[in-house]
């Protein structure tokens, strides 16, 4: 998009709305990114990050991110922290439908020349084993009551029934399962929409993928070593879903209730209804917040499941245990949610609630949230790629603060899954990338189209601009050479 | 979609046996339904009418389950509706579980569908089963029509995109005068508008919303409504049953949507005589603004064909009829009704050079 003269170059990386921008703005809208990235968004994005800017209770500055693009009320990329004292709101808009749509990265000592041999056949087994494409069912069968169960324990449900080692937990963010998670505040209809799905990928840009890691793109060799990136050639296994149909109507259901009681009972004035909100102390807030925590949990015992199914394929395709071919968790990200977190404001610690949409949370060294392995490192990030280009695993850094310690999350799109299907047809796109070395499996070739890497960002540009913007920091690239595409 | 500019599709001609070019039914089946289109991949169907789909669109509270029920209590044809739940409309009735899509009978003839799989195969499945006269999707409110759109027009070549309609409610429209995005997409690639709940709004109030809908899309027609109380001749073409509403030559609309809408009217045409197709799909491209809907059956030098055509967007389809039937619906169009009926009566093919 064209840059607008009210949008203001603080530094190379920081181009901000002032409140003068548009009536109501309580604080700064601010975007990070280089002046290549902030060309390429969407108009919507300043109206949107600006209409976000005037939410009750933000703090500091309503912030997109350098992968922003226009979603639902929020950019997609959009992070916002509310005071909670300070009349403070929670959007559900801010959050995302897909609640917790996250990623989880795993290791392995296996190396490519092990695994080029039998590529076929571990995606094959893969795209078996995970199921993906829309409204497809996990093989996970589970009664409405296991199911309100498994969204208030998350990802220690799975464990309990020996789906997951100990420390899985420990490399989840939450370990796996947020505190507060109320399944009595979700309705019905989320829990039909959910229970048969745990265990499935999803569609759209959810997708499974075996990767290398080379060592030309070993960027910093000691956090990498730290991180379980040790031998050349390394096989990772990197993956993305959420919380699926079940995220979606708790999304929905409290947009409605939101929208009820925001002007009459509450009297917040918001510009765009797609931003419904209610203050996070409100009866309907806490019921929101406690009902998104199940979606919360639901995704993370997704990805465990996931995990699961996963190392079962790898031990039975090689003829050897999981723990024998070291298959840990790097670290488990979510993309979509709201949480309370202490941040120092103007010197003052102050408890706020962080939106943060389409962006991953990225804690630096020292934080004490982060588990001991990653305390004096910082938190690992993890920021897929379109399945063509590449994704990252970075590290988060000492002056994140300004951005409440959140960086990207992918690359984000550039155009629409429908003009992207205009350009690319999935069938080719199959050929094409095969010729290139990676092998794909999906349940639908027009899906397979959307996902094509000209339809993002350059994922490269992204990573750069974080980096520029000291908001993470990347320590290794990786190749994929097989995908499931959900 | 509409906004794009008034250019017609013509389908191509599957009943008239297999084209030199195409490929043996054997390898036909292996394409994809998208090689259909891009690859010029003919199917041999055997002549089953295409199944017209609406699909109903519009923020979260804006109507569309309203629009839903006005439709199954006005609309007399079997009509299978596609939800994402259909808790709200069909409530201890007898459920049938399918592959791809479960569904719900409703005792009129109609169903109710919710999607297990795949939209594309859940559609092929309820067309198989229930064989309906025509299909309503309603999408979700955070839905963004396009890709629906294009899925029916790429994937499914069994159907037709009969039309989007999207329910937009006043009263929200005033009180969050900033179109959300997801709004403004719906907006955007709507056919019908229809500016719903207009009771909850001052009289002077609608008419700078009805501009500002016009300044997003120019193309689609804005009905105002209350209850979503919209006539089903406006809001559809015609269904695979092939019936249309008798109106006589030069009637006003048929009484039923006079109760609801008294700036629509329309007339009708008829006429034994063969068309020119080149002269026709310029009328075609050629109406006014003020149709919104068209439809019937028309006879070319080839053969006769089904005419549907909404606000700017129209197809024919290959179809047995011995004479031209159609009729017209729009906003005070029975000023311009004599410069249609001309033109057409200009596209009468001259009978000397017919090709029949």
């Amino acid at each position: 998009m064209a840059i607008t003269d009210n949008l203001q170059k603080i530094s190379d990386t920081v181009w901000e709305l002032p409140p003068s921008y548009k009536e109501g703005m309580r604080v700064p809208a601010r975007i990070i990114a280089t002046e290549k990235l902030v060309r390429e968004m969407d108009e919507a994005v300043y109206q949107q990050i600006s209409n976000v800017a005037t939410l009750p209770g933000i703090v500091r500055y309503a912030l997109c991110m350098p992968d922003g693009h226009s979603g639902y009320g929020f950019p997609i990329g959009g992070v916002a922290a509310m005071d909670v004292r300070e009349g403070g709101v929670i959007s559900p808009g801010g959050i995302g439908f897909d609640i917790n749509c996250g990623m989880r990265l795993i290791t392995t000592n296996l190396t490519l020349e092990d695994v080029q041999p039998c590529l076929k056949e571990i995606v094959d087994r893969l795209f078996q084993r995970v199921p993906a494409g829309v409204g497809t069912h996990g093989f996970l069968k589970l009664t409405h009551d296991e199911f309100r169960d498994l969204v208030e324990q998350g990802a220690r449900w799975c464990l309990e029934r020996d789906m997951g080692w100990h420390e899985d937990l420990e490399f989840t963010e939450e370990n796996g399962c947020i505190a507060g998670a109320d399944a009595s505040k979700i309705s019905d209809r989320a829990v039909e929409r959910g229970y048969n799905q745990v265990g499935t990928l999803g569609s759209g840009n959810h997708y499974l993928e075996v990767q290398v890691a080379q060592p030309e793109d070993v960027r910093d060799k000691e956090l990498a070593e730290k991180f379980g990136i040790t031998i050349p050639k390394q096989i990772v296994v990197m993956f993305h879903c959420g919380s699926r149909g079940f995220g979606h109507q708790v999304a929905t259901d409290y947009l409605q209730n939101f929208l009820k009681v925001m002007e009459p009972t509450y009297g917040i004035k918001i510009l765009d209804r797609e931003l419904a909100c209610a203050p996070f102390d409100s009866p309907e807030g806490s019921d929101y917040f406690a009902a998104m925590k199940c979606g919360l949990n639901m995704s993370f015992a997704n990805r465990q499941v996931i995990l699961h199914r996963i190392r079962e394929v790898f031990s039975e395709i090689f003829g050897r245990s999981a723990e024998d071919l070291e298959m840990r968790v790097v670290y488990d990200v979510s993309h979509n949610t709201a949480k309370l977190e202490r941040h120092v404001i103007d010197g003052e610690e102050k408890t706020l609630l962080v939106h943060r949409k389409g962006s991953t949370r990225a804690f630096g060294p020292g934080h004490d949230e982060l588990p001991a392995h990653y305390r004096e490192t910082g938190q690992p990030v993890i920021i897929g790629g379109s399945m063509e280009t590449g994704s990252y695993l970075l590290v988060g850094t000492t002056s994140g603060s300004e951005t409440f310690f959140s960086t990207a999350h992918g690359s984000g799109r550039t155009m629409s899954r429908t003009k992207a299907r205009k350009l690319w047809h999935g069938k080719q796109l199959q050929r094409d990338l095969e010729a290139r070395g990676i092998y794909v499996r999906s349940t639908s070739w027009a899906g397979l189209a959307e996902e094509a890497g000209g339809a993002y960002k350059d994922i490269d540009e992204v990573i750069a601009a974080t980096e520029l913007a000291g908001i993470s920091k990347p320590v290794a690239r990786f190749t994929p050479i097989g995908n499931v595409k959900g | 979609m509409s906004n794009s500019g008034a250019h017609g599709v013509t389908r191509p001609t599957m009943e008239t046996g297999t084209p030199a070019n195409a490929i043996p039914v054997e390898r036909a089946v292996l394409c994809t339904p998208s090689d259909f289109i891009r690859h010029s991949c003919f199917v041999v169907f055997d002549m089953q009418p295409r199944t017209p789909i609406t699909l109903v669109t519009g923020p979260l509270g804006s109507g569309k389950t309203t629009l839903l029920r006005h439709i199954l209590a006005t609309e007399p044809g079997r009509i299978a509706i596609v939800m994402n739940e259909f808790g709200e409309i069909a409530i201890d009735t007898k459920v049938i579980e399918g592959r791809n899509v479960r569904i719900a009978e409703l005792g009129s003839g109609c169903v109710c569908c919710s999607l297990l799989g795949e939209f594309e195969a859940a559609v092929k499945e309820i067309i198989n089963k229930i064989s309906p006269d025509r299909i309503v999707v309603e999408t979700t409110g955070l839905a963004e029509p396009e890709a629906l759109v294009f899925n029916i027009q790429e994937a499914l070549p069994q159907c037709r995109l009969d039309g989007v309609v999207s329910v937009i409610d006043a009263d929200m429209l005033i009180r969050f005068p900033e179109l959300g995005h997801t709004t403004r997409l719906q907006i955007e690639g709507a056919d019908i508008l229809l500016l719903n709940k207009i009771d909850l709004a001052e009289p002077e109030q609608i008419e700078p919303l009805e501009i500002k809908l016009c300044e997003i899309n120019p193309t689609a027609a804005i009905v105002r409504t209350e209850r979503c109380g919209i006539d089903a001749e406006l809001l559809f073409g015609i269904g695979r049953e092939r019936k249309i509403a008798p109106a006589e030559p030069g009637s006003p609309i048929p009484a039923t949507t006079h109760r609801h809408h008294s700036e629509f009217q329309s007339f009708a045409f008829t006429s034994s005589e063969i068309f020119s197709r080149d002269c026709f799909e310029a009328f075609a491209n050629d109406l006014p603004a003020s149709v919104v809907r068209a439809k019937g059956f028309i006879r070319l030098a080839d053969g006769a064909y089904l005419f549907n055509f909404v606000t700017g967007r129209w197809e024919l389809e290959p179809f047995e009829s011995d004479r031209t039937e159609l009729v017209f619906i729009g906003k005070n169009i029975v000023s311009g009704k004599q410069a249609i009926i001309d033109a057409l009566d200009g596209c009468i093919a001259d009978t000397e050079n017919k090709l029949s």
